[in-house]
């Protein structure tokens, strides 16, 4: 085995032996694989946007909970204050959902792209 | 707290990290495996180095300080380091994976096909990192300073010392090995003493000197402004950070790159449990070390207070190594990724450019940290993610989402950020902490919506300097990779 030096980042290391970075048969070059390729970042997004968007909403609903909501400042939950426990263990498992669905989801529009390029 | 113990755990937790370096180099020695280190690292471990590489002095010792001076306002902290990394999920990891880009400037050079943009995107990615280096030196210090009685100096240089003889030494090759470990052993070190500390406290059932929410310092808690223009910081700044892009790079695909953004998100999750608990013990039991200022020294001497005898100087000892597995391996990502942008943009990138690029990454953030003082451990890494994300953030989610994307509209964009950001901090500094307003103190929520507002606005004017391979670069950033058989 030799030791190869590497000195500048390549732009081909996606692309490993065999297997191609991307579907060659309908690429940005005709008509249709543009139109695919444009919704299929569009549908990527508008998924980013509203999971992002979902979680910040969640997290300003707890926020205001715990500044206004009656009786917040006075419940102890095993002896532990609501607030503490919300905030210091509660958010976690929230953005962890997230996550989970979004990767669901993400992969689910990928595997519909990739059906469409492949009917073709 | 016995000198002897904080100087062995400085010198364990190194030479762990050279047997941990030089075992991984013996396995990983081709290209191969260097760059894309995924045929052979599991997402597991993977998502371990992640994890190590970004939980730094701030998450190991600062969280747990601000905490115990200001309660629950603190715990947001952890709450947008966390979740900053699901922003990055869902906007950065898999197109990022698929650009192949190993770097930012690589990144945004592909992208926006121009040299100055790179160029450009360098100088801030330097920034960066060096505002990043600065912090983890100040913990050095002062946890050398706390627990074995030595200068401050002695701490910050041995961590430099330490970072640029591996990285020089080409150690840091295996840097996956070294930084999943790490993880691990921060995790360890903090958890073990949080749960013996819980233990002996329920055995001898003593009582808290102060209910939980007594604040001990009376300061007057942060106002919504402060809040937002937090999280708008932590919630962005993480996704430009130069040092957590490169390791997308070892997952093998975009769905891959995803996959270990989630298992990272559990591995923080779990991990900020224990700083949140220690706070909350010091808070009840250690209230003095809020007004003698040692508040950032909170893990470091709770085991010692609470517990003492040779039990508390076993976990104390554990406790400093943590924190200097987290000064070293947050070092030392940073190092090794700027010396790759200052190497190549400076010296040519040749092997002997990037040793003296690794010496120079390091050495210049030892002077700036002599010449500042220790803020809050949190509160300046936070500043540096209000940085990051006025400057690189902005960048990097038009240039993956928008085709509109222009170099003038991002060197607008981030000379705008770094200026309005960068201009805040001075001037926050000058003022002195405690004397300046919010806005200037916490300059995120206004100079982050700047940013992105005039890189696409001069990106609109320039109209006729969209790169004509946008097509190309997008479908690359977004189409999946072949599925691999062996992967279903």
């Amino acid at each position: 085995m030799t030791r190869v030096r590497v000195t500048a980042p390549r732009q081909s290391a996606t692309a490993a032996p065999g297997r191609l970075p991307y579907p060659r048969e309908v690429t940005e070059d005709s008509d249709a694989g543009r139109i695919f390729i444009r919704s299929l970042i569009r549908s990527q997004l508008r998924l980013a946007l509203v999971v992002a968007s979902g979680f910040l909403i969640i997290l300003a609903v707890i926020a205001l909970f715990l500044v206004y909501g009656p009786g917040v400042a006075e419940t102890r939950i095993l002896g532990i204050p609501l607030d503490w426990l919300v905030l210091g263990a509660g958010i976690y498992p929230v953005i962890g959902l997230s996550a989970w669905l979004y990767n669901r989801a993400a992969a689910r529009n990928e595997a519909r792209y990739r059906d469409l390029v492949e009917d073709k | 707290m016995n000198p002897a113990v904080g100087l062995f755990a400085f010198l364990a937790v190194s030479l762990a990290t050279a047997v941990v370096g030089f075992y991984g180099l013996r396995i990983s020695r081709t290209t191969g495996d260097f760059y894309v280190a995924s045929r052979t690292v599991p997402p597991w471990w993977n998502a371990s180095a992640i994890g190590g590489e970004y939980l730094s002095a701030a998450s190991f010792l600062g969280v747990a300080g601000l905490i115990l001076l200001s309660g629950t306002d603190a715990l947001w902290f952890p709450v947008g380091y966390t979740a900053g990394y699901l922003m990055l999920l869902l906007f950065v990891a898999a197109p990022l994976r698929r650009s192949g880009a190993y770097t930012i400037p690589d990144f945004t050079e592909a992208r926006l096909d121009s040299k100055v943009v790179r160029r450009v995107t360098s100088l801030v990615v330097v920034a960066v990192g060096w505002l990043y280096i600065v912090p983890q030196l100040h913990g050095a210090a002062l946890t050398i300073r706390i627990t074995t009685g030595l200068p401050s100096w002695v701490g910050s240089t041995a961590v430099v010392v330490v970072v640029c003889l591996t990285v020089v030494a080409g150690g840091m090759r295996s840097i996956t090995f070294v930084q999943a470990f790490q993880y691990w052993l921060k995790l360890t070190a903090l958890a073990l003493p949080v749960v013996f500390v819980l233990l002996v406290l329920a055995g001898n059932g003593s009582e808290p000197r102060a209910p939980l929410p007594i604040n001990p310092t009376g300061l007057a808690p942060a106002g919504a402004y402060q809040h937002i223009s937090l999280l708008v910081a932590l919630l962005f700044g993480t996704l430009g950070l130069p040092h957590v892009l490169v390791r997308f790079y070892t997952n093998p695909d975009g769905q891959s790159a995803r996959r270990t953004t989630l298992i990272v998100l559990g591995l923080l999750s779990v991990f900020y449990l224990f700083p949140t608990v220690s706070g909350a013990l010091g808070r009840m039991f250690a209230p003095e070390l809020a007004q003698s200022g040692q508040a950032d020294a909170l893990v470091l001497l709770l085991p010692g207070k609470l517990i003492g005898g040779v039990a508390g100087d076993l976990l104390s000892s554990l406790v400093v190594a943590g924190a200097f597995a987290a000064f070293l391996s947050t070092t030392s990502g940073l190092v090794v990724s700027l010396s790759g942008v200052i190497s190549q943009d400076l010296f040519g990138g040749s092997v002997r450019g990037f040793r003296l690029a690794a010496v120079l990454a390091a050495v210049v953030p030892l002077g700036f940290a002599f010449m500042t003082d220790t803020l809050a451990l949190a509160g300046s890494v936070g500043l540096v993610f209000a940085f990051t994300a006025s400057t690189i953030c902005p960048v990097l989610l038009l240039g993956i989402w928008w085709r509109g994307l222009t170099d003038t509209g991002a060197i607008a964009g981030m000379l705008t950020g770094a200026v309005l950001c960068g201009g805040a901090m001075v001037l926050g500094t000058l003022m002195g902490a405690g004397n300046a307003p919010a806005w200037l103190a916490q300059p995120a929520a206004w100079s982050v919506p700047s940013a992105f507002a005039v890189t696409v606005v001069v990106s609109r004017l320039t109209k006729n300097r969209v790169p004509a391979s946008v097509n190309r670069v997008m479908s690359r950033l977004h189409v999946p990779e072949r599925p691999v058989a062996t992967e279903r």
